[in-house]
């Protein structure tokens, strides 16, 4: 388990870096060929000051009716979000990773505020989970590739927070940690992960619609 | 009553040989790497992580590693390393400050010791909590 873990943590991290970015690079080439192709009318109307003010509407809490519609699911989505990049970007282990791989001393979120951030984006994946079941008009249009997403992000969490706590098999925790995390990396540009990369394409492409053809906000 | 003012000179001579004896007992430990069971180094205190595992002897035999400098290598006259130099009985500490500024501060060097012997061995842990156990 051990040299699958140094496999996991070289070579894989790197081929999941690498497939992560040509599927990104894939996705938004082929999705600008289409609209050329089908709606090339698009391009006459795009523009900055529309899109931005769209983006930024869009990630104000509560700052459109679409949040404000739904105050449980806009409170866990943002807290999601936020939790999850913050994690991403400063947890301690991904930190000392920089630090001794790199020589890179970046700053990192301490241990307890790490944990709480782990706990809360665990707390809105059951939330999102639940809502999958129990909401009637959430349930009807939750497919299999739903679960499935959701599952996939759940597990580098759960993993993260077990490996840390150093419950059960610390090694298969980690490990799992690592593995799920590059098939969530590997799954972003194919399945809806992709939102990721596109929410700004689509942000942009109805506040410049709603602003510069239907005269509205798109809020 | 008597008996007991006449036990006090004999109790306190029976307290300090048994203090010496402890520290005898104590001395030959304290100035052999034999018993360094973790690695918990005062300057990184407070630790945030569980003390590092490592058997001192128990690792370097498992391990296969005879050669002391592996690890406890020395400075050369330029302040470079000196891969030649043993010099075990030093701390990290002593060369590698915590918050050093040139060079590799106290943490990394550690880590980068530690986890690329076994990365290029392919063998002990690479994952925090492999090291770091409670
Ligand atoms: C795998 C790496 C490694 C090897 C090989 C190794 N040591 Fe060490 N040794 C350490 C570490 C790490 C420490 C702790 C130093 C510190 O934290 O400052 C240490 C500490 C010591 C200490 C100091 C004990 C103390 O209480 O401060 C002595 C003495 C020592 N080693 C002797 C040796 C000798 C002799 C050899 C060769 C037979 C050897 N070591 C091989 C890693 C190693
Ligand atoms: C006698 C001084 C001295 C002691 C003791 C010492 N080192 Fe070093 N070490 C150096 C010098 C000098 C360098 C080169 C400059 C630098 O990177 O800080 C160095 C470099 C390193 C490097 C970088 C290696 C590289 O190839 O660039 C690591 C890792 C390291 N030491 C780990 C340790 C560990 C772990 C210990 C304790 C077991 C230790 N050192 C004890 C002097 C020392
Ligand atoms: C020069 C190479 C080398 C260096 C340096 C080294 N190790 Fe190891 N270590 C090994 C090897 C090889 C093994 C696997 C031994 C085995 O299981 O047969 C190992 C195993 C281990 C294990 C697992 C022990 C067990 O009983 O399963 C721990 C824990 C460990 N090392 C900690 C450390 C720490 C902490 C340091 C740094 C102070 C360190 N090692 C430095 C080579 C090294
Ligand atoms: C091969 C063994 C090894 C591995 C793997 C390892 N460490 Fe360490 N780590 C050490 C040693 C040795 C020290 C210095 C002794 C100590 O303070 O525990 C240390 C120190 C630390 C410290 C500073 C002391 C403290 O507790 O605050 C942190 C933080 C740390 N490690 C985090 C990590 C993280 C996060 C990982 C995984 C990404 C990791 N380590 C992987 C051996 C290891």
């Amino acid at each position: 388990m051990q040299t699958l873990y140094n496999f996991a943590t070289g070579p894989l991290l790197w081929a999941s870096f690498a497939i992560f970015l040509a599927g990104s690079v894939w996705r938004i080439y082929s999705m600008i060929a289409l609209a050329r192709k089908k709606e090339m009318s698009v391009y006459a109307y795009m523009s900055w000051g529309f899109s931005f003010r769209s983006i930024f509407r869009w990630l104000t809490p509560f700052g459109t009716l679409g949040w404000k519609a739904n105050p449980a699911m806009t409170v866990g989505t943002f807290a999601f979000h936020l939790c999850l990049l913050l994690l991403l970007l400063f947890a301690p282990g991904h930190a000392e990773m920089w630090d001794y791989n790199f020589g890179l001393a970046i700053w990192s979120l301490p241990e307890w505020l790490a944990d709480t951030l782990t706990v809360v984006v665990i707390a809105c994946c059951a939330f999102f989970a639940f809502r999958r079941l129990r909401v009637p008009a959430v349930r009807y249009v939750t497919t299999t590739h739903d679960w499935a997403v959701l599952l996939l992000v759940f597990l580098p969490f759960i993993s993260a927070f077990l490996a840390k706590m150093q419950l059960g098999n610390t090694l298969f925790m980690t490990l799992l940690h690592v593995l799920s995390a590059e098939a969530v990396l590997i799954a972003i540009p194919f399945t809806r992960l992709s939102h990721a990369i596109f929410s700004p394409f689509t942000r942009a492409y109805m506040g410049s619609e709603f602003g510069g053809v239907r005269h509205c906000p798109d809020w | 009553m008597k008996k007991r003012h006449l036990a006090g000179p004999f109790r306190a001579a029976a307290l300090v040989a048994i203090a010496g004896l402890c520290l005898l007992m104590w001395l030959p430990a304290a100035l052999s790497q034999e018993d360094i069971k973790e690695l918990k180094p005062e300057a990184l205190a407070p630790q945030t992580r569980p003390a590092a595992f490592f058997m001192h002897d128990a690792h370097n035999e498992k391990a296969g590693i005879d050669d002391c400098t592996a690890c406890h290598h020395g400075k050369d006259k330029d302040g470079k390393m000196d891969p030649e130099d043993n010099s075990a009985g030093t701390a990290c500490v002593d060369c590698h400050a915590v918050n050093a500024r040139t060079g590799t501060p106290l943490k990394r060097a550690y880590h980068q010791q530690c986890i690329s012997c076994h990365e290029q061995k392919n063998q002990g842990p690479t994952y925090c909590g492999g090291c770091h156990k409670g």
